[in-house]
């Protein structure tokens, strides 16, 4: 079995010691996670790996041979290949055009052969299982986990230098859904069974704890544990990776008031991919919303602030029909924490407080028009005691903010208002387990001064330890409201499927 | 010391710029009357880039301010023809420029073709209709009013040198004017906030209930009134009106906000950085012309300079034409 040894490697970025005598064993034919929050080393690791820093000390080594000299180049042909969630695709040209990005296109004559270069693609694609895509297909057609899954691929293609041993994936899962995840999870495997190894780097517990053979967890650039993963359990891992003995990652769930007033009332709600939906939430109450993707899940949100049209049906807040924009949803004292943090929520470019005051900025103006800055520092700043965003100042771009704390400033921004109702989506995806604790109390204590809150999540532990309620979406339609005290995720997977054993919704 | 010449570097440049042509020009260049004639010169620019910055802030374009300044010019001579007043003749040329900025705004935010596309196609439509209007020909002489032609080349007194007086141009006033009526709308309201906060994120803005779509169209608008009031400017400047006379105002006045944009500490266009771009622009094409270069020349050293300002602050900054991550 061939081994890639990571031997006492120091790295230093200024004053920072991103790594600090780090060693470890990566082995072919197993899944190595690697884990540890958000500075912790990760990156530094992997960037040395793919050739792209040398070690300040220390060396790497793959079967006893020690690498002087690393480059990029060199870390290709010994065997390494590098899977990003950030994928490269060329959404313009076909599956098997993007398979041969990085080898050179089979030729006759000097020109393309298109069929061998099919073929090729058809090849690889079969020895991962991947038969059903079509190698001539745009790239575009397919969905980012099968993009994901063609870039595994192409590594199969033939071309020089030695087959590839050993997969570095940077949380792979991070924006695929669950049913892209699991057929990431059936290609990890077969990859395994070939004879391949797997470095898996991800914040995601359960896969880890599914997928993983070995766990390493790093801490503030050292090496803190590898272990079996039969010899380690979740809580040991949380506890390593932050260094402090974690009671609980999920607040204890407050009552909810039998008494408190009803603030939402949905009747049957159709809008946009939402066709049916009924339910009331009460002031205090956290609603979860599960389901598989693409079931409507973060569409019944979306539809709440208003961003899709009503076409059947009301949403009414205090009695009040909720607007037609997502201005006035903001305007109606609804609150929304969108997916996508990057694309949806943050102008990445612009400072802290421009991004959290943005809904608000008539509120906040002087005359109904006139920017009042000092309103808008005190505001912020004031919010900022509660969210606790680690940040040089507020006038510090968003894009140079870790994830947990870009989602703190949205959530800022979704608290900054006279807010009635919190929908969020996903809101604690991509975010290392610390902010995730962080983010979870505050949805608590929001819960506990009166707000109704939604999130929609396909991570079901969070849901299962946040929510009073939670509601299942099948086929676009609000299936059931169970109650989650009591219920496990096989039981919610299992109303995701609608193998139900009759009991009856609550 | 990297950093600070990164963020001054477009300062430094425009002041080198200013040490040459004072050490090349001792007698002309540093004297009050040729920087008010600069300033008279660039006085339709400011205007048009001042606007251009309003919908650039968006990362929106609109190509169609040159063609819409000459339509405005045409507009208000043909009516002036007609024997309208000055006053109902400039308001009908400026309702012109509102109608065709709102169209601009239409198609782009409402219909959502690409900005680039939508307003080349105004371009030519509004350079077409300012043809048939003027029917190709130039309107000028005793056509144009008297007190129209006059009012660019009037203006309060502010001196004496020598026998002669030295007048601040109104052209200067209307321009200074207009810089600062956008600047407050861009630095001190919520609405130019809102329209910086289209240009970082447009999906997460409508999501943050920023009513993306109306206020693109206003912008749009402001841009269209804004190139109409130049096209009047510019044919009070030359007592005359063709509807040829604006087109080259569209190129300089987007080049002027790119140079001003890397002057900004953020990359983003402000209204005042603009301003000296449009000073920097104005000074160069002075200068050259003083040093009796060759307009030809001329051309190619300031299309060099634009370049060679803007690369330099595209490396520093990694990209200057960046998305909206």
């Amino acid at each position: 079995m061939t081994k890639l040894l990571v031997q006492d490697v120091s790295r230093r970025y200024g004053a920072v010691q991103a790594l600090d005598r780090v060693s470890l064993t990566i082995e072919a034919g197993r899944v190595h996670a690697l884990m540890g929050e958000n500075g912790a080393g990760k990156s530094t690791l992997i960037r040395l790996l793919a050739g792209l820093e040398a070690p300040d000390k220390g060396f790497l080594s793959i079967d006893g041979a020690r690498l002087h000299d690393t480059n990029a180049q060199m870390m290709r042909q010994a065997g390494l290949r590098f899977i990003h969630q950030e994928l490269h695709a060329v959404q313009g040209l076909s599956v098997a055009e993007n398979m041969h990005l990085d080898h050179p296109y089979p030729t006759r004559l000097g020109l393309v052969h298109w069929g061998k270069l099919n073929q090729n693609a058809a090849q690889a694609l079969g020895r991962l299982g991947l038969s059903h895509l079509d190698p001539r297909a745009p790239m575009s057609a397919l969905g980012l986990g099968d993009q994901m899954l063609v870039r595994i691929a192409a590594t199969l293609i033939r071309s020089d230098g030695a087959a590839p041993w050993l997969y570095v994936m940077d949380e792979p899962t991070a924006a695929l859904t669950v049913q892209e995840t699991d057929r990431l999870f059936a290609v990890i495997d077969g990859l395994v069974a070939q004879g391949a190894g797997i470095l898996y780097v991800s914040h995601r517990m359960p896969e880890v704890m599914q997928l993983a053979d070995q766990v390493s967890v790093l801490r503030d650039g050292r090496h803190v544990s590898t272990r079996a993963l039969a010899d380690t359990d979740e809580r040991t891992i949380i506890e390593e990776m932050t260094g402090r003995p974690v009671s609980d990652l999920f607040p204890t769930k407050q009552a909810i008031d039998p008494q408190a007033p009803h603030v939402l009332t949905v009747d049957g709600l159709k809008a946009g991919p939402v066709k049916e939906a009924r339910f009331s939430l009460r002031a205090g109450e956290v609603l979860g919303v599960a389901g598989l993707a693409g079931s409507g899940r973060g569409g019944l949100l979306r539809a709440l602030i208003g961003d899709t049209p009503v076409e059947a049906g009301s949403a009414r807040l205090h009695n009040k029909e909720l607007g037609t924009s997502a201005a006035d949803g903001w305007a109606n004292g609804v609150a929304y924490v969108p997916r996508e943090r990057r694309a949806q929520g943050l102008m990445l470019r612009r400072s802290i407080t421009e991004n959290i005051t943005l809904p608000h900025l008539s509120a906040l103006s002087r005359a109904g028009a006139f920017l009042d800055r000092g309103r808008h520092r005190r505001l912020v700043d004031r919010l900022n005691k509660h969210v606790g965003i680690k940040a040089t100042s507020m006038h510090q771009s968003c894009h140079e903010l870790s994830g947990g704390n870009q989602q703190k400033v949205l959530f800022a921004r979704a608290l900054a208002g006279d807010v009635q109702l919190l929908l969020l989506d996903e809101p604690t995806r991509g975010v290392d387990v610390g902010a995730k604790a962080d983010l979870y109390g505050l949805i608590q204590q929001m819960s506990d001064t009166g707000l109704a809150v939604i999130i929609a999540s396909s991570d079901l532990p969070e849901l299962l330890g946040l929510a009073h309620r939670i509601a299942i979406m099948r086929d676009s339609t609000l299936a059931e409201i169970v109650d989650a005290d009591g219920l496990t995720e096989a039981d919610l997977l299992a109303r995701f499927y609608h193998v139900d054993d009759g009991k009856a919704a609550a | 010391m990297i950093s600070f010449l990164r963020r001054f570097s477009g300062l430094v440049g425009m002041l080198a710029v200013i040490a040459f042509f004072a050490i090349n020009l001792p007698d002309t260049f540093l004297t009050l009357r040729n920087w008010l004639n600069i300033a008279q010169q660039v006085s339709m620019l400011t205007v048009i880039a001042a606007t251009m910055t309003v919908v650039m802030v968006m990362g929106d374009f609109d190509l169609s301010v040159g063609s819409m300044a000459s339509l405005a010019g045409v507009v208000a001579a043909t009516l002036f023809v007609q024997d309208w007043s000055i006053a109902s003749a400039l308001a009908a040329a400026i309702m012109v420029g509102l109608a065709g900025g709102l169209f601009n705004g239409f198609i782009v935010s409402v219909l959502g073709i690409l900005p680039f596309v939508a307003t080349l196609a105004t371009l030519t439509i509004f350079s077409g209709l300012a043809f048939f209007i003027s029917d190709g020909r130039t309107v000028f002489g005793r056509d144009i009013p008297d007190a129209f032609g006059d009012f660019a080349r009037q203006g309060p007194e502010i001196g004496m040198i020598g026998e002669r007086a030295l007048i601040l141009p109104n052209l200067v006033i209307v321009a200074f004017v207009v810089v600062f009526v956008i600047w407050v709308v861009l630095e001190q309201t919520s609405f130019g906030r809102r329209l910086y906060a289209i240009g970082g994120n447009r999906e997460a803005s409508k999501l943050a209930g920023i009513k993306v779509v109306r206020l693109r169209l206003i912008a749009f608008a402001f841009t269209g009134v804004g190139a109409a009031l130049a096209g009047l400017m510019y044919a009070s400047r030359v007592a005359s009106a063709n509807p040829t006379q604006g087109d080259g105002l569209m190129l300089t006045a987007i080049a002027a906000v790119f140079l001003g944009m890397t002057l900004t500490r953020d990359g983003q266009p402000r209204v005042l950085a603009t301003l000296a771009g449009v000073i920097t622009l104005g000074v160069l094409d002075n200068g050259l012309t003083q040093m009796r270069v060759d307009s030809y020349v001329r051309e190619i050293l300031v299309g060099a300079i634009i370049l060679a300002a803007v690369g330099f602050s595209a490396v520093g900054r990694g990209s200057l034409m960046r998305g909206p991550n």
